[in-house]
């Protein structure tokens, strides 16, 4: 009877185990995502992987070009005076995944509800310049803004949705309706999304696999057809030897940066700074340890930004004139600096970490690390717990970052200032700069402003990570964008 | 019977509420804002603000609470603060591929676990036992986030059996469920072994042989069902354990379960889900060993529960 019973259970649970889940293979091309999109309501959705998804839902009003200057998208604008635009929409846009056509009174309904404060957009500050948006006609509309500022129509990059779905109150989340090259097939669960390409019907599954290397196999046994950055050097070099899947990167922007406390009396003094910034080899951080594209930086802004400086020199790595600058300040081997360096728990920047604290130690600066999870690292960080950590900003379009990051009055909570840097003169450049009634005008203070920060090391600058992909090569036609955006997906297609 | 059900009942109501009221404490304790976790490093203090306002955070702790409390009492868990999803969609959305791995992983234990302890008790101290007690021992040493990713390696990519990882294709279950009921099975066979040799040193089963039965008769029949007692127990805690999530191999297997929506959530501060979710693993884990208690009468049916005898 025991016999039987356990023959029973064991023909149970393979069948279970087999058929527990249902058969898929039906022509998917799927990406693999290292987290998962969160919101698919552009009014709502912050994080960059939903921000990425979004762009393929929706269209906007304005993108951006390689260097991160605002063009036409959706519409052509046209300046009629320092605090109106006039947006005209282009005649051959995509209607909505609805079918209707989309007019300038979806524009208007979409951003009358993101200016609204009940609806608690998290977009609603950097649009709350707009005091009017009037619609004309069917195509154009006009905002009048409460002040002029001459990259009003680079902040117009949020997703149009329809006016008649934000009148009914419908969810966007589960039920976008944009007039993106994509429409929504299915969100199964949380990690899974399926979009379908509009103009052939090619579905594209987007699941989340957070593990690197489980996400590396997927890729190389043809469960994933394409993922995009976020993996360790080592797992990218390994999948460069593959057969049957290929590797390419370009340049990035995400600004990799030391973050220090002038508020501590050590960091307070720029000798101090600059023997850090000496002490730290990042050519060879970037040639062993990211490789690839990566690139050495010099400021928040990259060169190609334009606003970006191209004229800053470079700062060398000089353990000799460290040790100098050091010894100075008053440090030596009886009485070395002593900091404390916050990262966050992920292995790649705690290993990055690390070898920072053995480079610093070669020039007598004792370091010691603390890492903590994301949210308590954060919660730190924000409160000026620290003495130096290591971050990076990512998404870096508008030059408006410099006041968030560096004015004075941008001390947390006000901003993002958490170091506490203070200079009246880099104050003042970027008051000019905003006031500037030229984007000419305005870039060259801010390049101005970008030199006084490369000499004052409020942060310590050290890369613009790489961007890569890694593709099948049934896979054709897709292209890595500046900014990490999956826009071509719109071309890729399989090819047996 | 009646009697053991309410007060059983009436003790998963307590032990509810305290975990309830202890994981609202410590979760609004942890040091993180969901709202920075939210919306990033760029947003804009007044949309902070409003955001802080429209998820209520801005409330005093005891506010929060109160309203915590009497949504859960009407059967509300709240909305996630990340997904603006109900929290009881979430938790729905997750609980059958739990369930699944988690029956899946307990039948690969009982399967491996049964024969082999049987078999080391009956040929106690041959081979085999040494040979079942060394792949105990392993078993129990080997963590599942190497173990999974070697069956991954062995079976998805060289031999191609099974998928990665993900729930979507068929056979997904299998890798996850061996990794997981691997050391399942570990801790149950030595259970099965100690337990089978206690029971085959007692006079029933030297009677039993005595007349005249076959040792296969005594071993699966007589001797086995009354060393199932510590097993069971045991098993009802495994199940209880992994009906919570089994985080490590649902991470490494991308398997959409509760211990992975866990901790995210813990990970993202969006306090609602992971007030839910750990409201849910105690009411699991109360109801799996009341059912286990049930059980025992049926296994054995001295046992009466409720009784004071």
């Amino acid at each position: 009877m025991t016999n039987r019973v356990l023959l029973s259970l064991l023909i149970l649970g393979s069948v279970f185990m087999i058929l527990s889940c249902s058969q898929q293979d039906n022509g998917y091309i799927r990406f693999g995502l290292s987290s998962a999109p969160l919101r698919l309501d552009p009014r709502y959705a912050t994080d960059a992987t939903s921000a990425r998804l979004n762009r393929l839902l929706y269209d906007r009003l304005t993108d951006f070009d390689e260097t991160s200057r605002a063009i036409p998208s959706l519409a052509q604008w046209e300046q009629l005076d320092s605090l109106r635009y006039r947006f005209v929409l282009r005649p051959d846009r995509r209607t909505f995944s609805s079918g209707e056509r989309l007019t300038s009174a979806d524009v208007k309904a979409t951003y009358d509800f993101v200016l609204d404060q009940k609806n608690a957009s998290p977009h609603r500050s950097s649009l709350a310049l707009i005091k009017d948006i009037r619609v004309v006609n069917q195509d154009t509309l006009d905002f009048e803004l409460s002040h002029a500022d001459v990259l009003f129509p680079s902040y117009l990059v949020i997703g149009i949705v329809s006016a008649k779905a934000v009148q009914q109150g419908i969810n966007l989340d589960h039920n976008p309706q944009g007039s993106g090259p994509f429409s929504m097939l299915a969100w199964p669960e949380e990690g899974r999304l399926q979009l379908q390409r509009r103009h052939d019907k090619q579905v594209f599954e987007f699941v989340h696999i957070g593990d690197n290397t489980v996400r590396t196999l997927k890729l190389l046994r043809g469960e994933i057809d394409i993922l995009q950055n976020d993996l360790p050097r080592e797992l990218v070099n390994k999948l460069r030897k593959e057969k049957g899947v290929s590797v390419f990167s370009r340049t990035g922007s995400n600004f990799s940066y030391i973050g220090l406390n002038f508020r501590q009396k050590e960091l307070g003094v720029r000798r101090v700074r600059r023997a850090l910034m000496h002490a730290i080899d990042r050519e060879s951080l970037v040639r062993h340890i990211l490789g690839g594209k990566t690139r050495v930086a010099e400021s928040i802004l990259p060169p190609e930004h334009w606003a970006g400086n191209k004229q800053i020199k470079p700062y060398a790595y000089d353990p000799e004139k460290s040790r100098e600058l050091l010894e100075q300040a008053g440090y030596n081997n009886e009485n070395p600096l002593r900091l404390s360096y916050k990262t966050s728990s992920d292995p790649f920047r705690i290993r990055i970490a690390t070898i920072i604290q053995q480079q610093l130690a070669n020039v007598g600066i004792e370091v010691e690390l603390i890492s903590y999870d994301w949210a308590t690292f954060y919660g730190d960080i924000k409160a000026g717990r620290f003495q130096i950590y290591s971050l990076s900003w990512v998404g870096v379009k508008s030059p408006d970052i410099l006041r968030y990051v560096f004015h004075s009055k941008s001390v947390p909570p006000d901003g993002a200032n958490r170091g506490q840097y203070r200079n009246p003169i880099a104050d003042r450049m970027i008051e000019q700069a905003e006031i500037a009634t030229s984007i000419k005008r305005r870039g060259q203070l801010y390049q101005l402003l970008l030199k006084i920060l490369h000499d004052d090391l409020p942060y310590i600058p050290l890369w613009y990570e790489e961007h890569f992909a890694v593709v099948r090569q049934d896979i054709k036609g897709y292209r890595l964008n500046a900014d990490g955006n999956y826009d071509s997906l719109s071309e890729v297609s399989r090819q047996n | 019977m009646l009697r053991f059900l309410t007060y059983r009942l009436f003790s998963t109501l307590l032990v509810c509420t305290g975990v309830s009221i202890m994981v609202f404490l410590l979760i609004h304790m942890v040091p993180g804002d969901p709202v920075d976790m939210m919306l990033g490093e760029s947003a804009r203090p007044a949309d902070r603000a409003a955001l802080r306002h429209a998820l209520g955070l801005d409330q005093p702790l005891w506010t929060q609470f109160s309203q915590y409390f009497s949504g859960l009492f009407q059967g509300n868990l709240g909305v996630s603060i990340h997904s603006s999803r109900p929290v009881s969609e979430l938790l729905l959305e997750r609980a059958p591929a739990t369930i699944e791995l988690a029956l899946a992983a307990l039948l690969v234990s009982v399967i491996i676990a049964l024969p082999m302890g049987v078999l080391a008790a009956v040929r106690r101290n041959t081979l085999w036992d040494r040979g079942a007690m060394a792949f105990s021992l392993l078993g129990v040493s080997i963590p599942n986030f190497w173990l999974g990713p070697m069956l991954i390696l062995v079976f998805s990519l060289g031999l191609g059996w099974f998928p990665v990882s993900g729930r979507e294709y068929s056979g997904s279950l299998v890798l996850p469920a061996i990794t997981l009921g691997t050391a399942m099975a570990a801790v149950l066979s030595r259970m099965v072994r100690s337990s089978l040799l206690e029971v085959l040193g007692e006079d029933f089963i030297r009677t039993a042989r005595a007349k005249g039965m076959p040792e296969r008769i005594v071993v699966w029949k007589h001797a086995l069902l009354n060393a199932l007692l510590p097993v069971i127990t045991l098993l009802g805690l495994q199940l209880g354990v992994l009906l919570g999530g089994a985080v490590i191999t649902e991470t490494v297997f991308s398997w959409p379960g509760l211990g992975k929506l866990t901790i995210d959530a813990i990970l993202r501060r969006d306090y609602p889900v992971v007030q839910g979710a750990i409201l849910l693993i105690s009411i699991t884990y109360v109801v799996v060993n009341m059912l286990t208690d049930i059980i025992y009468g049926i296994v054995d049916p001295r046992i009466r529960l409720g009784s004071t005898k």
